[in-house]
């Protein structure tokens, strides 16, 4: 029997009883809508979640920090594992850079400083040290004003959008952390004094002189270049905007003029406790190329004796999640294509115990008892197919549908993407998928209409 | 029967036993014959003499308890139902009772469906369907569904569609039972007409003796073995009925 008869007659059949198809292909319409519409559902939630984490910083990038950053619960148990603590200096950066799969490493110098200007001051606000370019580089962006260079002899410092609400008036304790105004300064031209060491400061308005010492001094205060303020109100975090950036190397050549032979805040020390002779980096990002290879490297880094972490595991534990949120989703798709699937079945069966006659008579005359399968199956798949048409374009208006309730009111959510997305692979997989369960679903009625005896076509009645 | 004409039906001591609780009923009890090619062969009894368990049996659809089969050379017996499927698509055409048209069809479309099972091409196998419908006097009617025509037409469609694959035999199960006694002649004479210009060989089943007198030989059933055959042939011939007793 040719296809096309077969074909031409799986088809008649379905018209014939077109009330009793058209239910049967409903059904599956259902089931594949909702199947593609949770899906599409997951889909579009991992994809806003991924967009948001790389808000929070890179995915792709593993960052090493100095052992002296981390804090030790074992230190008085004396250095048992440890043979050599391992600092960031230049050499490191040369040693990572080498490693597979790594695209870049970014060293960071960290100071936390004080800023007074007039009445206000703010403490313990972090400066960084990072080499020009980097901040552009990492989509930073400015409100006013450019990034800060280096080299130029006068050290150039950049402010975050919310270093501005850290900062407050000590004396009528007002700031935007105690009674919500905002310090009335001027980031990019008022006079800003900087002042390195805290401690040095503490000391000299609060500390008393210590017996046969003299008493102690007003620590330096610096002024800086303002180049500009990172773009973003009060309000609009992320992962630059509470602190403050200079040039890497303006501000290592500052804190060894500062600190001279003296203990260095955020600076490892050796084992009896004084300054190294060099000023080590504080932080290493290392970039790789891909986000697959985070959780390898951070391992080799680890072995290598740094201490290195990265987001990875917690990505990992977020697509974790998520893959059980789109299998759940999934699952309760098909629960309803199961159902159509039953239906399906259902129809195939009694159609088949109405045509036991055609059936027997179409044995007696000699059709192949595989062209009788292969029109059951034809049959069946063809109403998995109709129901696959149909239910994605009824899942592409609901998907529609749900973007459009979602960013009218869902804009405060921070959802900035459609929460249902459909790739094309979706489509496709879920119209496959359609006639496969059509095709399952009439396999055993199939069978059974193959094994019909013809002697029912002679049986009178 | 005239020597050197091939059987195109060997049958031999063939049996075939149903089980009905622990009873064993006999439906056919060690029958022989041979048929040849171009006879006209009908096959009389009464209700449940067998005569129906015989012809399914020829025809492929059912298996025989023992015996042998041989059909156009070849063994029925041995024979898987797909294969027996494939030998009824190639070599045999049926005729029934109720005449089993698809009522979704027209006339030619049914006519043509075998030809359909063996893969032929639309136009070719249209074309020798409405040659068929021509040949048994219907052309008037080869767009018309079952539905819209009599019984009559109706199985002279029947015919068409049995005859159109040019089978080497054609069976027929009653093939006048639901028809009327003019309407019965009508067809008895239509098919053996067909059955003599085309050189088919033709086996009836009946339980009308007036009908069977139609054929070339007729075989007398009973209790599941031949009691009887009768040569219309010899008997026109000599001019008296012969019969032969059979064990």
């Amino acid at each position: 029997m040719k296809v096309l008869d077969l074909l031409r007659l799986s088809t008649s059949n379905l018209f014939k009883r077109k009330m009793r198809t058209i239910l049967t292909v409903l059904g599956v319409t259902i089931g594949v809508a909702s199947i593609v519409v949770m899906i599409s559902l997951g889909l579009g939630l991992s994809r806003s979640l991924t967009e948001e984490m790389s808000s929070y910083g890179s995915l792709t990038s593993v960052t090493v920090e100095d052992s002296s950053n981390t804090y030790y619960y074992y230190e008085d148990e004396g250095s048992s594992n440890t043979t050599e603590e391992k600092h960031l200096d230049d050499d490191a950066i040369a040693e990572l850079a080498a490693l597979p799969n790594v695209e870049q490493v970014v060293p960071m110098l960290r100071m936390d400083v004080m800023l007074k200007s007039g009445a206000y001051e703010g403490n313990y606000i972090t400066l960084y040290g990072v080499p020009d370019g980097y901040l552009e580089s990492q989509g930073a962006e400015l409100a006013q004003g450019t990034f800060p260079v280096g080299g130029n002899g006068q050290m150039q410092v950049l402010y975050g959008n919310q270093v501005l609400s850290q900062i407050y008036n000590p004396k009528t304790m007002s700031g935007y952390w105690y009674d919500g105004t905002m310090a009335d300064l001027d980031l990019m031209n008022d006079t800003i004094f900087f002042i390195l060491d805290q401690e040095a400061y503490w000391n000299f308005q609060y500390g008393g002189t210590p017996e046969g010492g003299e008493a102690p001094k007003m620590p330096k205060k610096h002024i800086f270049e303002t180049s500009g303020i990172l773009a973003g109100g009060p309000d609009d975090y992320n992962s630059y905007s509470y602190n403050i950036y200079c040039n890497i190397d303006d501000l290592k050549a500052l804190i060894k003029k500062e600190f001279k032979n003296r203990t260095i805040p955020n600076q490892p020390t050796t084992a009896t406790g004084k300054p190294y002779k060099e000023i080590f980096y504080n932080m290493l990002y290392v970039y790789t190329d891909s986000m697959d290879h985070v959780k390898e490297l951070q391992t080799t880094i680890n072995g290598m004796g740094y201490s290195a972490r990265s987001d990875a595991e917690w990505i990992q534990q977020q697509q974790t999640t998520m893959g059980y949120i789109q299998l759940v989703l999934g699952g309760i798709g098909a629960v309803s294509l199961l159902v159509a699937a039953i239906g399906i079945t259902n129809t195939m069966m009694m159609s088949i115990y109405e045509r036991t006659k055609e059936i027997g008579i179409m044995k007696v005359l000699g059709c192949d008892m595989r062209n009788i399968q292969g029109m059951f199956l034809v049959e069946a798949g063809c109403i998995g197919f109709i129901g696959g048409v149909v239910g994605l374009i009824i899942s592409w208006i609901l998907s529609a549908v749900i973007n459009m309730l979602a960013n009218t009111m869902g804009g405060e959510m921070g959802l900035s993407s459609n929460i249902s997305y459909i790739p094309p692979w979706l489509a496709l997989v879920s119209l496959v998928f359609a006639v496969l369960v059509g095709m399952v679903a009439g396999f055993f009625p199939s069978l059974r209409a193959m094994k019909l005896s013809p002697l029912a076509a002679i049986r009178n009645e | 029967m005239k020597a050197g004409e091939k059987a195109v039906i060997q049958v031999t001591g063939l049996y075939k036993v149903y089980k009905v609780g622990d009873t064993k009923v006999r439906a056919l009890n060690g029958v022989d014959f041979n048929i040849h090619r171009g006879e006209f062969c009908a096959i009389v009894g009464a209700s449940g003499s067998g005569k129906s368990t015989l012809l399914n049996m020829l025809a492929g659809l059912e298996k025989p308890t023992k015996g042998k089969i041989v059909i156009a050379g070849e063994h029925m017996e041995t024979k898987s139902e797909n294969e027996l499927v494939a030998f009824r698509r190639k070599h045999i055409g049926f005729i029934f009772q109720s005449f089993n048209l698809l009522p979704t069809m027209n006339a030619v479309e049914n006519v043509a469906l075998p030809l359909t099972f063996q893969g032929m091409d639309k136009s070719k196998r249209e074309k020798l369907a409405e040659d068929a419908i021509k040949l048994v006097g219907l052309k008037k009617y080869r767009k018309h569904k079952p539905t819209q025509m009599s019984g009559g037409q109706q199985q002279r469609v029947g015919v068409a569609r049995a005859l159109v694959v040019n089978p080497e035999i054609i069976f027929a199960d009653e093939p006048t039972g639901n028809l009327d006694s003019r309407t019965s002649e009508d067809v008895m004479n239509l098919m053996k007409k067909v059955v003599r210009e085309q050189n088919q060989t033709l086996i009836m089943v009946t339980h009308d003796n007036h009908l069977a007198e139609y054929a070339d030989r007729i075989f007398h059933i009973k209790d599941g073995k031949i009691i009887k055959i009768e040569d219309k042939r010899e008997s026109a011939e000599s001019g008296s009925v012969e019969s032969e007793e059979k064990e």
